[in-house]
């Protein structure tokens, strides 16, 4: 957005991706067919383009069907499961597309070694169909055709899961097509078996039928036929009409493995019949120091104990089991090497931060949008505030703590874990074992939680350097404790805002600065408000800590500072949050719509108890619009969170159900860290360690969750796993202050009221 | 040091992944305390073993993975899983006081070695709708000293 000046920027092209899809079939052994679509993709992950797709030059979104000779249909899909269920919605989307029954679908997850279709097989795929259109598209379809048909491998790991993304990209864009260009081949396919036109075939239920002759078979009799048949360039796309299970709440396919236990987790992971051994670890506990000595005289002595490591950035024990080799690592002694960040205490980062923001001052910086006169329109402005806001880093603390089983056996490497890009694991590993990462053998198992911390490859490096170090099958499980301090930590940020007010109370300036560079990029941005001068920039400052994405990444962030400060420039204009949001919102009906349904589901403005306030907050994530009004409890001098009404619109729910338990999770997770959590430094160090000075949300502390949803784009969909995140800590930072005049501008909330 | 505050949504990844690369992958220091099946835990590979009481011993060891949930104190009360002294030769959903699953109370097994063999192997395979969630044994050879030392337990 820097080089928009002096122009308001177009609404937000968040995520745009390329719609050319490219289709290719096959037949397996048995007669299944199997239908691929690749997709290019657009910017949102062209910075994986060197880990996923082998230095080729393209990164491809692909999607598969296979078609079982039971008649049961396979979505395989290049996503990970952490809970949110988008696997199966995708599935969802392939089956209806394809005419195919809820009860006949199945969801696997794409492996990242690409062994499950054959070389034979992909080669099969290769036909006259799949060349490109015109000569100019030979040199970005060439490396797709490639990277498609042979090497399936690579392919297979143009894998992440993040962003909010899988739905509205690898559904909407793949398995939709993938799912219509089957349903044409095995149409056309019946047609010349049965001598009709293909207009006459109707599809049911994974069934098709030719009713004037009363014939009738099952897809899976017509599969290999299917195959032989020419690939539809672009296959006819169901409208909004004739959804049958997009749009609704069909059961997740994964509910019952997690309901009977057999749902393998990457903790659960493991080779069969091979006894593993166990791995605990303690990294250096201050970025970039190393183990200078270790001290292990006790664990040498203690039960079950088998060898004891120094990796250099590490220490580990390898035991019999877990619990015997946590509690001998815990009685290492070590030093560490010096750095610079010995000394460091968070009070003096900040310190740093307020330096940063100072030399940027009124318009130094990077400059993220500006448009209009920001100075200028706030020299004049009738009434004006200057604000600051603060919050701290924040660790993931996923449920599952972080782990990988790793196995290096004859030049090759077996891993097991969880991961949000499996392709980066597989990278660590291959590293950590000093072999190909061909040769390593990636598991995909379940993840007891992402958020964005499984995205890294150091634990998988970690596992595998053991594993090759010791020459057992190695399970390595961290400590809560080494999980909050070893973390990649949502950043820590001050944010500087100054704004100004006409005589009418009418925001004229708006000038943000702030210290963390956003990811996605529009995480700072308001162009959805009406406002004429905008400046938004940030100065660069240095990091004490890994850094990582935390869900929502820097809209957890800015969520938190924006929709306070337009609060607060409600509150100076004198005007009711919820009006003074509308005013706003006049170029941009979409997020009103929302607003207002959000304020409509609260009964905003009607009486509340004594002590009890309402906060509001908008914020535009994923290509989402999400607002919510949290209702606090002040009556007890400590914030209760009594209840939460969340309105979305994410264009199209694709499957209601899960995206209200989306919203709901996120809210959760958002408030959790908005009332309780930070991650400070002493001498360099995290000062956290498990969930009692980390704390999640309780049962007893959640607030009710009221979630309603609005289609409001059926054919631009926005992200379901994040959206639900960003508004709960302004909305009830904005309740606090309705309820007691008191202005929360630091997290976590807690803080405020010891 | 030089971390600034660019925070993409894989680049944590990226950058982690190449910090691999420029750190030693080797151990710096590497201390043997014994070789796994060694010393301590001198669990036998399976069918090796021809002394009874050593065998009992390994697996009284290996049985400490079991103990969290099973005590084998003589009147012991029973945890999360039942009470085994004494098991080996019951009938499976016997022990009083204890709140077997329908599936195992009504499994019709009695615990002699190769019952217990299979049922510690996996336990959901053997009785579906087991309450016996956790503590499968994947290793024959631990498998059987571990049902040589629950056998070792009688009066």
């Amino acid at each position: 957005m820097s080089e928009v000046k002096n122009a308001k920027p177009p609404r937000s092209k968040a995520a745009k991706w390329s719609r050319r899809g490219f289709i290719g079939a096959g037949v397996l052994a048995g007669g299944a067919l199997l239908v691929g679509v690749a997709v290019r993709t657009g910017n949102p992950i062209g910075k994986l383009k060197p880990i996923v797709a082998g230095g080729d030059g393209e990164a491809l979104i692909n999607s598969w069907v296979k078609i079982g000779a039971d008649n049961l249909i396979t979505a395989i899909v290049p996503h990970c499961e952490m809970g949110q269920g988008a696997n199966s919605t995708i599935a969802q989307m392939l089956a209806d597309e394809m005419d195919v029954n809820w009860e006949n679908v199945r969801v696997m997850e794409a492996p990242a070694d690409g062994n499950y279709v054959s070389q034979h097989t992909v080669r099969a795929f290769i036909g006259p169909g799949t060349l490109p259109d015109r000569p100019n598209q030979v040199g970005f379809m060439e490396p797709t055709y490639d990277g498609l048909f042979t090497q399936v491998a690579k392919l297979a790991g143009a894998y992440v899961t993040g962003g909010s993304s899988s739905v509205r990209t690898t559904g909407q864009n793949g398995m939709r097509i993938a799912g219509a260009a089957a349903r044409e081949m095995l149409v056309a396919a019946a047609a010349a078996e049965w001598g009709v036109p293909t207009s006459e075939i109707t599809t049911e239920n994974a069934v098709l039928t030719h009713a004037k002759s009363g014939k009738s078979e099952t897809y899976a009799n017509f599969a290999a036929a299917a195959a032989e048949q020419d690939l539809p360039r672009a296959p006819r796309i169901k409208t909004i009409d004739e959804y049958k299970l997009m749009g609704t709440s069909a059961p997740r396919k994964d509910i019952p493995s997690k309901v009977d236990g057999t749902a393998i987790f990457g903790i659960d992971g493991g080779p069969e019949g091979q006894e593993m051994k166990y791995a605990a670890v303690k990294a250096a506990p201050v970025m970039g120091a190393r183990v200078e000595s270790m001290d292990a005289s006790t664990a040498k002595t203690m039960g079950g104990v088998l060898q004891i490591l120094n990796m250099g950035d590490f220490v580990a024990v390898v035991a019999d089991s877990y619990w015997q080799a946590q509690q001998a690592l815990n009685t290492i002694q070590t030093t560490y090497t010096k750095t610079e960040l010995d000394s460091l205490d968070s009070d003096q980062m900040f310190a740093g931060f307020s330096k940063a923001l100072d030399e940027a001052g009124a318009s130094g910086g990077s400059s993220k949008a500006d448009y209009g006169d920001a100075a200028g329109a706030f020299t004049t402005a009738a009434n004006k505030i200057e604000v600051e806001y603060k919050v701290p880093f924040l660790a993931h603390a996923t449920m599952e703590p972080m782990n990988c089983t790793a196995w290096v056996h004859d030049g090759k490497c077996d891993i097991w874990t969880g991961s949000q890009m499996p392709l980066v694991a597989r990278g660590g590993a291959a590293e950590g074992a000093g072999i190909d990462a061909d040769d390593v053998t990636m598991h995909s198992v379940l993840l007891g939680g992402g958020f964005g911390r499984r995205l890294t490859a150091e634990y998988s490096n970690q596992a595998a350097r053991l594993a090759k170090a010791t020459g057992y099958p190695i399970k390595m499980i961290w400590s809560r404790e080494e999980d909050t301090a070893q973390d990649f930590y949502r950043p820590a940020d001050i944010s500087r805002f100054s704004g100004g007010l006409d005589e009418n109370g009418k925001v004229v300036s708006w000038n943000n600065v702030h210290c963390t560079e956003d990811e996605p990029g529009d995480a700072a941005l308001v162009e959805f408000y009406d406002i004429p001068n905008v400046s938004v920039r940030n100065a660069e400052v240095e990091m004490p800590l890994r850094l990582g994405a935390w869900r929502s990444v820097a809209h957890s962030q800015h969520g938190f500072f924006v929709e306070s400060f337009v609060d607060e420039l409600a509150n100076e204009a004198g005007q009711d949050p919820l009006e003074f949001r509308r005013s706003l919102l006049v170029n941009s009906p979409r997020h009103l719509a929302v607003l207002d349904a959000a304020a409509k589901m609260s009964n905003w403005g009607s009486e509340l108890p004594e002590g009890h306030g309402r906060g509001i907050a908008l914020v535009r994530s994923f290509n989402s619009i999400v607002a919510e009004v949290a209702e606090v409890d002040m009556t007890s001098g400590k914030p209760r969170i009594a209840k939460v009404f969340c309105c979305i619109d994410a264009g199209f729910a694709m499957n209601p159900d899960g995206l209200i338990a989306q919203m709901e999770s996120g809210i959760i997770y958002g408030l959790a860290a908005a009332m309780y959590d930070e991650i400070t430094l002493k001498d360099g160090r995290v000062e956290q360690s498990n969930f009692h000075d980390y704390q999640m949300m309780r049962m007893d502390d959640a607030p009710e969750i009221a979630v309603q949803i609005i289609n409001g784009a059926p054919d631009n969909l926005g992200g379901g796993g994040e959206p639900g995140l960003p508004p709960a800590a302004p909305a009830l930072a904005n309740a606090i202050f309705a309820a007691t005049g008191q202005r929360i501008r630091e997290l976590p909330i807690a803080k405020h009221f010891t | 040091m030089k971390n600034t505050a660019k925070i993409l949504l894989v680049s944590a990844a990226a950058l982690s992944l190449a910090a691999c690369s420029s750190e030693p992958q080797e151990p710096v220091e590497q201390i043997i305390v014994r070789e796994a099946g060694a010393a301590e835990l001198a669990v036998t590979a399976a069918g090796a073993s021809t002394d009874l009481a050593g065998l009992a011993a390994s697996g009284k060891a290996a049985f400490a993975a079991c103990a969290a949930c099973h005590s084998v104190q003589p009147d012991g009360a029973s945890g999360v899983g039942p009470n085994l002294y004494g098991v080996v030769g019951r009938a499976a959903g016997a022990l009083g006081g204890y709140a077997y699953s329908d599936a195992l109370a009504n499994s019709g097994l009695t615990w002699d070695e190769a019952a217990l063999d299979g049922y510690i192997a996996n336990p959901s395979a053997a009785v579906p709708g087991t309450n016996m969630v956790a503590g499968a044994q994947a290793d024959a050879g631990r498998r059987e000293a571990i049902i040589a030392y629950l056998a070792s337990l009688t009066e």
